[in-house]
């Protein structure tokens, strides 16, 4: 009702607000990539906290490197340069984590492997 | 006729720039991403344990696609393209990730009863062990008792030396060697004990009492202990284990002053070793 009755009473400058959107959601491309370089340096924090340096070293370090580059953009007040290098850091990144978790995951299944193979040969060389 | 030459070359132009215009921005490695898509989408963990991820990985593909339709630079594509592929490469990891712990459950389940299995199978051969020889203890002490009732059947007696069994003069032919049937039948009980217990050997002694010479009385205890091996050997019981000595009329146990003191130094004496088989003579 409240919102009906402001439509209505500010109705003639309501081409105006749109137009304002707009612009203020065009804008937002060129606007500093500072989410970007926020979320993507949590992911590389992720990744590393994960074992990413030790089980996934080339994704890693690509990502790294692209931060860097992307703060340098920054610097250079590129942003969708800066933007671009950190969307790309971030799947480094992600990719990075994926590798450690999934060889971590193997590992513990191969260990498992290993604990039932070691059985089986107890268990038959006792049933001999 | 110039109308028509200059209209089909118009034509032909028109239709160069559309065709042209038509094809998209290729690059290799929206071709490459492409390609692991496919793989990807052909990879059954994929699809039972990442479909969210490579779901994903397909939008972000779509993306890079249609930035090749609108003819983006090459540089645009790529970055998109690059995206998808790190997005397809993700969707194996979370794939392999989750298909190994899959296995996982199960497996330790498996391990967790092959483990019982084995500490089963310990105790078991734990309990094995100690019937066995609870078993062996009850056989020994049923085969010493029985031993001890055969042995007391024969009077032997515990001496310094081991377990002596006394033959003594009336189980002998009158002032002969040979054994009369009692005699035998003496032999008979020893024979047995020998045969239940195969490590003991036995040492055959004869002696006599002093009346007549010398020389013929260690004829004659020779000859009875000789007699006695004799009818151990008839009996199965081999030679190996039997040892005989005559010692005529020495080691009298009573002075040979009466009949009767005479008779008991008329004697054969076994002495049965232990499991050692060892016999310590006089």
């Amino acid at each position: 009702m409240f919102l009906n009755s402001v439509i209505s009473k500010y109705h003639s400058l309501l081409p105006a607000l749109v137009a304002l959107g707009v612009i203020s959601g065009c804008s937002s491309s060129y606007t500093p990539a500072t989410a970007q370089i926020a979320v993507s340096s949590a992911a590389i924090n992720n990744a590393d906290g994960a074992g990413g340096q030790q089980y996934a070293p080339t994704d890693m370090n690509a990502a790294q490197e692209k931060m860097i580059r992307a703060r340098k953009a920054m610097d250079d007040k590129n942003y969708p340069l800066a933007n671009s290098l950190a969307t790309q850091a971030q799947a480094d990144a992600k990719l990075a984590q994926s590798k450690a978790d999934s060889a971590k995951a193997k590992s513990a299944a191969d260990a498992l492997q290993e604990d039932i193979r070691v059985l089986q040969e107890e268990l038959n060389h006792a049933n001999q | 006729m110039k109308t028509i030459k200059l209209t089909a070359a118009l034509m032909l132009a028109v239709a160069f720039t559309t065709g042209c215009s038509s094809v998209p921005t290729t690059t290799s490695l929206l071709e490459q991403s492409h390609s692991d898509y496919s793989v990807a989408q052909q990879n059954a963990d994929v699809s039972n344990y990442a479909s969210l991820e490579l779901k994903q990985a397909g939008d972000a593909l779509n993306q890079a696609d249609n930035a090749a339709q609108h003819h983006a630079d090459a540089d645009t594509v790529n970055r998109l393209a690059y995206i998808a592929k790190q997005k397809i490469a993700l969707s194996q990891e979370v794939a392999k990730k989750k298909s190994a712990e899959a296995s996982i459950p199960l497996e330790a389940q498996k391990r967790d009863q092959m483990r019982l299995e084995e500490r089963n199978n310990e105790v078991d051969a734990a309990k094995q062990e100690t019937l066995n020889a609870q078993t062996a203890a009850l056989q020994a002490q049923a085969h010493s008792s029985l031993l001890a009732q055969q042995l007391a059947d024969l009077s032997a007696k515990q001496t310094e030396r081991g377990i002596v069994i006394t033959l003594s003069d009336v189980l002998f032919a009158t002032n002969q060697a040979n054994l009369n049937p009692d005699g035998i039948r003496t032999i008979q009980k020893l024979s047995d004990i020998l045969q239940q217990n195969l490590k003991r050997n036995v040492l055959i002694e004869g002696f006599t009492d002093s009346t007549g010479n010398t020389a013929h009385n260690q004829v004659l205890s020779e000859r009875r202990a000789n007699s006695v091996r004799g009818a151990l050997q008839l009996a199965g019981i081999t030679e190996r284990r039997i040892v005989i000595r005559g010692y005529g009329q020495s080691y009298p146990v009573e002075p040979n002053d009466t009949a009767a003191h005479r008779q008991l130094n008329r004697r054969v004496e076994i002495l049965l070793s232990d499991d050692t088989g060892e016999l310590v003579s006089r």
